[in-house]
């Protein structure tokens, strides 16, 4: 359990140190919102049923949860070209605390700059949500943060090297975020894409901080579309499976090793 | 006859068809000075890594301060330590964070590892840089540091892994004192790979080793004595018909 805190307490120590990261993580959403928020709110200017930027900011704050979780977890691909996660093999702990130790620390990552960017944001679009409103949002951004931080350390063991990471954010991050509802309710979409939405951690994140943040739009259809239970059960297995499929990848011979021990010949 | 600390078996290992390791029997004492001895590709880090649990065996066994790397793998690792060819220090913590990130990682509790590092920082003269960036640090201070977090944790068996490479010869010497203090002092057993010819004369033994083969077992002397030669280098010609520094890159 030491070794899991340790490789915890690392990932937020790096993290504060990359002073670019922590600003980038929290001006995204800001940009999101100035931006694609504008031209939207002007496409759906005619329907007065809600802002569309009071819309976003349940989006928003998952789009924050998985940009943390996803590139802290990512960092397991440096890690290992830089030879740190060598220093985790040899030591004697299984590879399972090494996969969450890293899952654990992006969750960590992702709860704290969905929280700071929660208290600037919210305010801004004047939303004020209910006190079971904000602890059902942080049970959202909590397991969202798991499922997704578990996803990252899976896409960390198969991807070879930095360089395919421009291929994670093309076919992962992007679709993941236009397909969760973050930016227009999933309903909207065609039976296939509601297929693929729903096989997305992010979608019932997103659902999650739907309920907890515009609980006062689900007369008018922006609220929640699934059970709570659902969702939080949804990411709860996201979670389990994803560490599974974690550990088991990094502790296959060479999952983690492919490059680290690769023969130099 | 001490204990073995190492023992190996017909250990060997394939990477697909390149066979990295043939069958290596080995028996390394306890508080030994061991040096595995050969060019580039010979099988030196792949035997280190098979005894050090982080790749599997294709054939034969190896126990390692008395358990089996295949499956005490555990056991194995809190026994040993390892300092590989390239450092595994993170670059943008201080030398001390990365220290009590390893402490962690080999669960020393706080109260134990603070002294630790403190003592280790000394004796390896980086007390005054122990709030720096390691990516500040030349490559001597570096490997200082990584041999450091190496032997942190007390092992029983360290395995040293080219220590010298890419070293200059001043940070070199200063190197070997270290690993001279510190088998003086806590009697660790040292395997070290090298193909340094002069690293492998101060080991008591030494293994030749050449194409994943094993083709030569013995102290300094007598495998100077059994060839009939001089030193180290022609020991390694006797053997293959090839120079040393030849083999190189091969």
């Amino acid at each position: 359990m030491r070794a899991v805190y340790g490789i915890v307490a690392r990932e937020f120590l790096r993290f504060l140190r990359q002073r670019g990261r922590v600003l980038a993580s929290i001006g995204r959403p800001f940009v999101w919102l100035v931006f694609a928020g504008a031209g939207f709110a002007a496409v759906f200017a005619g329907r007065n049923e809600i802002d569309y930027r009071v819309y976003m900011a349940p989006g928003l704050l998952g789009m924050v949860v998985m940009f943390g979780s996803l590139l802290s977890a990512l960092s397991t691909v440096t890690d290992r070209e830089a030879g740190v996660l060598r220093m985790m093999l040899v030591a004697p702990i299984r590879r399972g605390a090494v996969a969450l130790g890293k899952a654990l620390g992006a969750t960590l990552l992702g709860t704290a700059q969905a929280l700071v960017v929660a208290g600037l944001l919210l305010p801004l679009v004047q939303l004020r949500p209910t006190l079971a409103g904000m602890l059902l949002g942080l049970v959202a951004v909590v397991l969202s943060g798991l499922a997704l931080g578990a996803l990252g350390v899976v896409l960390a063991a198969s991807i070879r090297s930095i360089e395919n990471f421009a291929g994670v954010m093309n076919f992962v991050i992007f679709p993941m975020l236009f397909l969760s509802g973050a930016l227009y309710p999933v309903r909207h979409l065609g039976p296939a894409l509601r297929a693929v939405a729903y096989a997305n951690p992010l979608a019932y994140g997103v659902d999650l901080l739907k309920h907890a943040l515009l609980s006062a739009w689900a007369g008018v259809g922006y609220g929640g579309e699934l059970p709570v239970p659902l969702d939080c059960a949804a990411l709860a297995v996201f979670a389990i499976a994803g560490l599974a499929l974690a550990a088991w990848l990094l502790g296959r011979e060479g999952g983690v090793t492919h490059t680290a021990f690769r023969e130099r010949r | 006859m001490t204990a073995a600390a190492i023992l190996a078996r017909g250990l060997g290992k394939d990477f697909g068809a390149l066979r990295a390791l043939d069958r290596l029997d080995l028996e390394v004492g306890d508080g030994e000075f061991f040096g595995l001895l050969g060019p580039n590709g010979a099988g030196k880090t792949t035997t280190v890594h098979l005894l050090a649990t982080l790749l599997a065996p294709s054939r034969g066994t190896a126990r390692v301060a008395g358990h089996d790397v295949a499956h005490e793998g555990l056991a194995v690792r809190r026994s040993i330590g390892l300092v590989f060819q390239d450092t595994t220090l993170d670059r943008d913590l201080t030398v001390a964070e990365n220290l009590r990130f390893a402490a962690r990682l080999w669960s020393l509790p706080g109260r134990v590892a603070r002294p630790r590092i403190d003592a280790l920082l000394r004796q390896f003269e980086l007390l005054e840089r122990r709030d720096d960036p390691v990516r500040t640090l030349s490559g001597g201070m570096r490997r200082a540091a990584d041999i450091a977090r190496g032997i942190l944790h007390e092992p029983r068996i360290l395995f040293l892994d080219e220590p010298t490479a890419g070293l200059d010869p001043r940070a070199r010497r200063s190197l070997w004192d270290r690993i001279r203090g510190l088998r003086a002092a806590s009697g660790v057993t040292v395997l070290l790979t090298t193909h340094y010819v002069e690293e492998a004369e101060p080991c008591d033994r030494v293994a030749v080793l050449d194409h994943g083969r094993l083709v030569a077992l013995g102290t300094p002397a007598d495998l100077k004595r059994g060839a009939g030669v001089g030193s180290l280098e022609e020991v390694f010609l006797a053997h293959t018909g090839r120079p040393l520094a030849e083999a190189e890159g091969g």
